[in-house]
Parts: C-alpha cells; sequence; structure tokens
C-alpha cells in the first residue's frame, strides 16, 4: 500500500468530528430523561456517526492518492537469459558483399540490427544483456527485462564503428555480465560477428577455466562476407592452417574443444542470418522463471466510492428526517 | 423548504453536494496539460584523466568519473517521468554510442547498471582529443534528435597544438546542451594503471606527451635551442611541463562551449544537473494526463466539514441563547438538546 500524496493523511484526525457531531439538525425537547432508551434509536445514531466517519476517511484517503505498490510475480515460463555480443568493427557496415551500404543491400549491422530486435520482441520471458567488442570490449547495458532498453541498444550497433576485433575480451565481458546476473534459468551467448582476429593464447587460457566454471551455451553467429575465408572449410593441404590465416576456423575450433554446449552459424546473407536466429530460438527453450510486472493500482477511485456510499446514507437519513415543529398541524413527535 | 413532507434545508443540499462532488472524484477530473522533459545523450569521457581522484565530499574520495556517474543518476531522479536518457562514451576522438535514449523511469534500474558498469577499461586508445569527441558527440545528438551533455574534465591529451582548437564544422546552437567540467581546480596526479588493471603509482612527467609534436612545428621554433630544420624541428630539447597533473580545464572548455553554441557547468559548484541542463536546453514538452480528481475531493471534504461546524454553531446555541430564550428554563448543564427531528 503507498500513498502519492502522503501529506493528505494529516487529514485523517478529521475523522473523529462525526463521533461528536451530527449532520442532522438539532432541535429542543423539554426533557428526554423521562424516555427510556429506546435501541433502535441509538443504533441508529452510531451508524450516522459512523457513516459520517467513512465519509470523511474515505475522502482524505482518495486525496492522499491510495494504491497499491507496483508487484512482480515470478512465473514459470520457456527462455533463456541471452547476452548478445555483438561485433561493431568498421567492417560491420560494409554489405555481405564487402561494399558500402547502397539503396538495395544493406549493411551487415543494418540486417543484425533488424534481424535481433525482431527476436528480442518475438522472445517474450528471456532476459536479455548487451555488450560490444571492438578494440576493447564495451559494457552496454546489463541482462535486464526492461526489452525497451535493449532495443534501443541494438538500435546503435549500426552507428560507425571502432577499428579491431577482440572478441577474447569481449566473450570475458559477457561471461562476468553473467556472473552478476542472479536469477536462476539456463544462460547463453550470442556473438555476432563478421570475422574476428586471433584470440591469444593467455586470454584462451583464462576463457577455457571461466567456461567451465558455469554452465554457459555459446552460439556463434559468423557473418561472412562474400569471398571471406569459411569457418567451415577444411583448406587444402597446401594452405596455411594458422590461427594468424584463418581466425574464424581456429575459434570455432577453439569453441568445440571447450565442451560446452556450442553452435555456430555461417550466415551469408539477411535469410540465413533469420534462419540462424530462428535456429537459436528454438533451442533456447529451457523452463525458467521470470517475472511478470504487475503494475501499481489506483486505489483512490475506490475509497471515493465507499465514502459516496457513506454520504448516500447520510443523505438517505437526512431525507427521512422529520421536524417536531414543521409537521402541519403542529403536533409533536408521534 | 418542504416537499412531500420532506424537509429540504441548507443542510440536505450540503449533503447532497458532498455526494455530487464526491462523485465527480470518483468518476475522475482529467486535465491534459503540458509537461516540461529532457530528452538528452549523455557523453561520458572514460580517459585516463578521468581517473585523477579530485572530487566527492571529501576532496579525493571520487575519482571523476565516479563522480560524473553519480551526477548522471541523480540527473535521472531530478528529471521528470517521459524524460529519456541516452548514452555514449569518448575516448581517443570519437564519441560512441552505447544506446539510443531510453524512458528513464520504466528502465530506471537498467540505466543505472548501464551508467555504473562505465569503467575506464571500455577505453580503446590512450588518446584524448576533447574538441573532436565533443564535435562528434554533437554529430550524434543531431541524428537522434536529442539534446547533449557532455561529461569531461577537459584535459587534452596529447595538448593541443600551437593552432590551437581545431575548427567546429557544424552550426553553432543547432545543437543545444550542456559541458560538464568534471574535476577539481587544483592539479591532481593521475593514476596509473598496469595491464593488468591494477595501480601503479601516478603519471611522471616523462611519461606523457609534454607538448605536440604532430603537425608543423610553432613558429617559435627557430628561438629554441638545438633547432634543426630537418633533425630537430622542434627544438633539440624534450619538452617540460605539468602534463601529467590534472584539473579541470575551465578555460578550455568554456572555449569549446562557446565554439559549439553549448552551455558550461562545472560539475564541483552544482548539487543537480537538472537545473543548468534545462536552462541550457530548448524546453520540450509533451501532453500529460493529470488527475485533477483532488479538487471536487477537497470541495467535498470542506463542505461536509462545514456541516459539521453548522452543527457546533447550533449545539453551542442549543446549550445557552436559544435553550434560555425559547423555553425560559433554567439551564440544565447537560443540556436539554436531542439529536434527531
Amino acid at each position: 500500500m503507498i500513498f502519492a500524496h502522503p501529506i493528505a493523511l494529516y487529514l485523517l484526525p478529521l475523522m473523529l468530528i462525526p463521533l461528536f457531531l451530527g449532520t442532522q439538525k438539532l432541535e429542543g425537547y423539554p426533557s428526554l430523561a423521562v424516555l427510556p432508551p429506546d435501541w433502535l434509536s441509538q443504533a441508529l445514531a452510531w451508524t450516522l456517526r459512523f457513516a459520517g466517519v467513512l465519509a470523511i476517511g474515505g475522502i482524505v484517503l482518495g486525496l492522499s492518492g491510495i494504491a497499491l505498490r507496483e508487484r512482480k510475480i515470478e512465473r514459470f515460463g520457456q527462455g533463456a537469459h541471452i547476452v548478445l555480443l555483438i561485433d561493431r568493427s568498421a567492417s560491420m557496415n560494409d554489405t555481405f558483399a564487402g561494399r558500402q551500404p547502397s539503396g538495395a543491400e544493406e549493411s551487415k549491422s543494418a540486417a543484425a540490427k533488424r534481424l535481433l530486435k525482431d527476436f528480442v520482441i518475438e522472445r517474450k520471458h528471456d532476459r536479455f544483456g548487451i555488450a560490444e567488442f571492438s578494440t576493447a570490449p564495451l559494457h552496454v547495458v546489463p541482462i535486464t527485462d526492461h526489452k525497451a532498453m535493449v532495443l534501443n541498444a541494438i538500435d546503435a550497433i549500426d552507428r560507425p564503428g571502432l577499428a579491431f576485433t577482440d572478441v577474447g575480451r569481449g566473450l570475458g565481458m559477457s561471461l562476468s555480465m553473467i556472473d552478476e546476473d542472479v536469477l536462476p534459468g539456463s544462460r547463453a551467448i550470442v556473438l555476432v560477428s563478421d570475422g574476428v582476429a586471433v584470440v591469444g593464447r593467455r586470454v584462451q587460457e583464462a576463457l577455457r577455466t571461466d567456461f567451465a566454471r558455469r554452465p554457459v551455451h555459446l552460439y556463434f553467429l559468423y557473418l561472412r562476407t562474400e569471398g571471406s575465408n569459411s569457418m567451415f572449410a577444411t583448406p587444402p593441404s597446401d594452405a596455411e592452417d594458422t590461427p594468424q590465416a584463418l581466425p574464424e576456423r581456429h575459434l570455432n575450433k577453439f569453441f568445440q574443444s571447450l565442451r560446452i554446449p556450442y553452435r555456430a552459424y555461417e550466415a551469408e546473407n539477411a535469410k540465413a542470418v533469420k534462419a540462424a536466429i530462428d535456429d537459436i530460438g528454438k533451442l533456447e527453450q529451457t523452463p525458467i522463471v521470470y517475472t511478470e510486472r504487475i503494475p501499481q493500482y489506483d486505489l483512490s477511485r475506490w475509497a471515493y466510492a465507499f465514502a459516496a456510499l457513506a454520504l448516500a446514507l447520510l443523505l438517505a437519513a437526512k431525507l427521512c428526517a422529520r421536524s417536531l415543529h414543521a409537521i402541519p398541524g403542529g403536533v409533536h413527535a408521534r | 423548504m418542504t416537499f412531500f413532507g420532506v424537509e429540504f434545508d441548507r443542510r440536505t443540499a450540503m449533503i447532497a453536494g458532498t455526494l455530487a462532488l464526491t462523485i465527480a472524484a470518483m468518476i475522475g477530473f482529467h486535465l491534459v496539460r503540458k509537461q516540461r522533459i529532457a530528452d538528452v545523450l549523455a557523453i561520458v569521457d572514460i580517459t585516463g584523466s578521468m581517473n585523477t581522484r579530485d572530487m566527492g565530499n571529501p576532496r579525493g574520495s571520487q575519482d571523476r568519473l565516479e563522480a560524473a556517474k553519480g551526477a548522471l543518476i541523480n540527473l535521472m531522479q531530478d528529471l521528470p517521468c517521459d524524460s529519456r536518457l541516452g548514452l555514449g562514451i569518448f575516448t581517443e576522438r570519437i564519441s560512441y554510442l552505447l544506446f539510443d535514449p531510453t524512458e528513464i523511469c520504466a528502465n530506471y534500474d537498467a540505466l543505472e547498471g548501464a551508467i555504473s558498469d562505465l569503467d575506464w577499461r571500455m577505453a580503446w586508445a590512450g588518446d584524448s582529443y576533447i574538441a573532436l569527441g565533443l564535435y562528434s558527440g554533437i554529430d550524434i545528438a543531431r541524428s537522434l534528435n536529442s539534446d547533449l551533455l557532455f561529461l569531461t574534465d577537459g584535459h587534452e591529451a596529447p595538448p593541443l597544438p600551437f593552432t590551437g582548437v581545431p575548427g567546429f564544422e557544424g552550426k553553432p546552437g543547432a545543437i543545444k546542451g550542456l559541458i560538464v567540467g568534471v574535476g577539481g581546480t587544483e592539479k591532481t596526479p593521475i593514476p596509473k594503471f598496469d595491464d593488468e588493471g591494477r595501480q601503479v603509482g601516478v603519471y611522471r612527467e616523462t611519461d606523457v606527451p609534454q607538448d605536440n609534436r604532430i603537425g608543423a612545428p610553432p613558429p617559435d621554433a627557430e628561438t629554441r635551442e638545438g633547432y634543426n630544420p630537418r633533425n630537430a624541428p622542434f627544438g633539440a630539447l624534450p619538452a617540460t611541463g605539468d602534463e601529467q597533473l590534472s584539473s579541470v580545464k575551465t578555460i578550455h572548455l568554456e572555449d569549446l562551449a562557446q565554439r559549439t553554441g553549448l552551455h558550461y557547468a562545472e560539475l564541483q559548484n552544482v548539487s543537480s544537473l537538472a537545473p543548468p541542463l534545462l536552462s541550457a536546453t530548448e524546453p520540450r514538452l509533451v501532453p500529460v494526463d493529470t488527475n485533477m480528481s483532488y479538487v471536487p475531493a477537497l470541495a467535498a471534504l470542506l463542505l461536509l466539514i462545514a456541516l459539521y461546524a453548522l452543527s457546533l454553531r447550533e449545539t453551542v446555541l442549543f446549550a445557552n441563547l436559544w435553550h434560555l430564550l425559547k423555553f425560559n428554563f433554567t439551564p440544565d448543564p447537560k443540556g436539554a438538546s436531542a439529536y434527531g427531528n
């Protein structure tokens, strides 16, 4: 129970007034002492007093803006807590064909933005966090159920990016975001990138222990630019097969070696991205506890209604009243 | 007045009036009025000099970044609902947008989390070209159609070249907003961190560039010791200075504010950012539906109290005058008056 204007509660002592004073007209009568006490009259008198108390109380509570506090109810649903780890390097702003976006073709980041927003809107019970990486890892939105904020952060991903692609530290930041989130549920990291750099040996070791410490699902959505290396293809035997030459292939191998639930998707166009996101959506359907907000409920209307009922009772009593003097013929009370 | 044996006096009218007003309050009485809100993009400088501990109360208990983050969270509390706050960071020479302006009341905890998690480790480079960062922040604010709040200590690293501040190409005053100078006036050492993020002392004079030696040498370079047009165009001596110490660069920031048509405020001098921000920006008004039902409710309460006051007056009259005059009885201390009829 909360009050929007608690200062009005100082008026509550006014409720005592009807206990001492009535709403009916007073008329003189020589002596009441000779009359036997009439229980019905007394009950009526007290009823009217309390009606007055309720009327004042109702109006004062209404003035104070009485309301039920916003509540959060925990419910069970299907979903997950997902950190979207998004590449903000400059190449994300090119098209899948590796060109500057023109009217007909959208850039990789614009496609990712559109499809990720749809994904966030579709997933009703999921909680999302956003981390970005480029030259440095960037913490954007902690894992939250405020969809509006997540969508606003995704809106910003097709802004001009920075130079490099430090995926290792980005993953480290996503994992620390997951650690900060205390609610139970399945956790997943969706890494959206269009090409990665080598993850250094030391960072690899740190990630290996970090991933081993907690259950996390990992999805790697590789937005492949036309003509660049595939992460699944085995290079011909005469070609160089090193992390420096084929970083995506080796990152994929590194993820596979982590022994965590992991899936890689390679998308060369927006349709393939959509298919991959749909697939992730299907896989992340574990039971989770999610909170549903029940908004604040204004009770002041009910308080006024209560007061109105009490006033109606007082008005009815007033209309039933008959004066000792006003009766035609001047006869006293019968 | 009597109709059909029912007496209509002023009490009846008062109760009926109270009832009518209460019902009016119950139905609700809505008024649409214009509320001033803010729609602002906050860009926080996260370069190294923002780690200087010269803010807070007592002085030195907070570093500048913490103070800036605290000021933003306070700002959210001081702005009315429906205001929107976006967040960006600045290092090197551009501002980087983290998220578009978001409504502050419904997303308060997420916004607070995002602001609190800003960290100097998110900086992707060590340089700090404040003027360029401010200009790119203005570009982002223009694309979002927001006002700008730029929080920085104004410490350029490397120092500005002799040519001074790079020119502002936009239209001054097209984007309204506030530059907030964060930091103390005293020169304070800047903490230095190692690769693992542990503090390892403070920056020394030789750790930081004391002079901008990029681009053309200044005209007075010829008079410097050891000047050689090809081998030592800036003179042969290493530059000296106190760039390793930092304070809020009020003059520089005021100059930038003047160039870009923004206002300037210093965080150490203001208790809240909301009043300077609102006075620096054009009013943005949104219609807000306000329930004015307290007006009829208050009237109903007053009328009801007046009704009881009437009874009080009559009780007093009964106990003394009326009773004595009309009946000519000796006054009964208990009062021979009755409720009802």
